[in-house]
């Protein structure tokens, strides 16, 4: 829940998603679900020569599981709000 | 007071409760019992990618997650990596294996 | 109960216990990285600032036994990064290596 929140934050922002085929995309993030889906707009793949079959898409759905890495924009993303946040949501998962 | 009847003939009575301190469920016991056994113990953890760690297990949970300290990871008989600490995520998990008697 | 020295009492308070320190982790697929955690949860999803991310490439040398493979090595550097807990391997914090 901690992370969807995190990537709710960052829609609009512009992210780069590395899929486990290594498959790089750039795009907008336009929405993404608890299972960490992710919608993108404007994209742009890295390495177009080497994947020609994208350079028609202009937006796409990315099913969570296939991703490995989402490069965020760091300048959104305040590090001591997520730390205290993790440490929050450890606590009430170890009252079990 | 004897209130429960017993069958006639019964085969030796079941010990007292309180009679001995099971022994240590080194060979006997159920996986859980071992892994109870094995906490704080060296452990061998093997990955189902073949990588061993050798360490001093310091807990671990429902999903196998593991907590190892003075981990040492070998590969193919050699050791490639030392960590004071480690948290093996627990679907890597093939075996864990006690590395000192229980 | 007390398993050990450190007063860990489940994986998972060694990860908490590394928050904002820097980490390393290894990651399926030959890939390791080093950052400064700043959130998990218990899929081991992460994320890591000032990362610096290892892939090592093994081709292998016709003949060579094994070991003998040459080992290419990339490095990459990233500022921000989500890890998706299903690639987690391992989490260190390298106090020692």
């Amino acid at each position: 829940m901690l992370i969807f929140s995190v990537f709710k934050t960052l829609t609009d922002q512009q992210v780069t998603v590395e899929l486990k085929n290594d498959l790089s995309i750039t795009g907008v993030l336009k929405s993404v679900d608890q299972f960490l889906n992710i919608r993108l707009d404007a994209i742009k793949v890295l390495d177009e020569t080497r994947h020609p079959h994208m350079m028609a898409v202009k937006n796409c759905f990315i099913r969570g599981s296939v991703v490995r890495y989402v490069q965020l924009p760091a300048e959104h993303v305040d590090t001591q709000l997520l730390e205290d946040a993790t440490r929050r949501e450890a606590a009430n998962q170890g009252k079990r | 007071m004897d209130v429960s009847p017993s069958p006639p003939a019964s085969p030796p009575p079941p010990p007292p409760p309180h009679a001995q301190p099971p022994p240590p469920a080194a060979s006997s016991g159920s996986p859980t019992d071992f892994l109870k056994g094995v906490v704080g113990k060296r452990v061998i953890v093997r990955l189902t990618s073949g990588v061993d760690y050798r360490g001093v297990l310091s807990c671990l949970d429902g999903y196998m997650n593991i907590a190892l300290e003075q981990t040492e990871e070998h590969v193919n008989g050699s050791v490639t990596n030392r960590y004071g600490d480690a948290f093996i995520r627990g679907n890597n998990v093939l075996y864990i294996s006690a590395a000192e008697p229980l | 109960m007390d398993p050990s020295s450190t007063g860990i009492q489940e994986p998972f308070d060694l990860i908490r216990l590394s928050l904002s320190e820097r980490v390393f982790v290894k990651l399926r697929g030959d890939r390791e990285l080093t950052g400064v955690l700043h959130a998990y949860d218990g899929h081991m999803n992460l994320i890591l600032s000032d990362v610096e991310e290892t892939i090592m490439i093994v081709d292998m040398v016709d003949g060579a036994p094994e070991g003998q493979g040459t080992v290419k090595v990339a490095k990459r550097k990233m500022e921000m990064l989500f890890v998706r807990g299903d690639g987690v391997i391992l989490v260190s914090p390298p106090s020692r290596t």
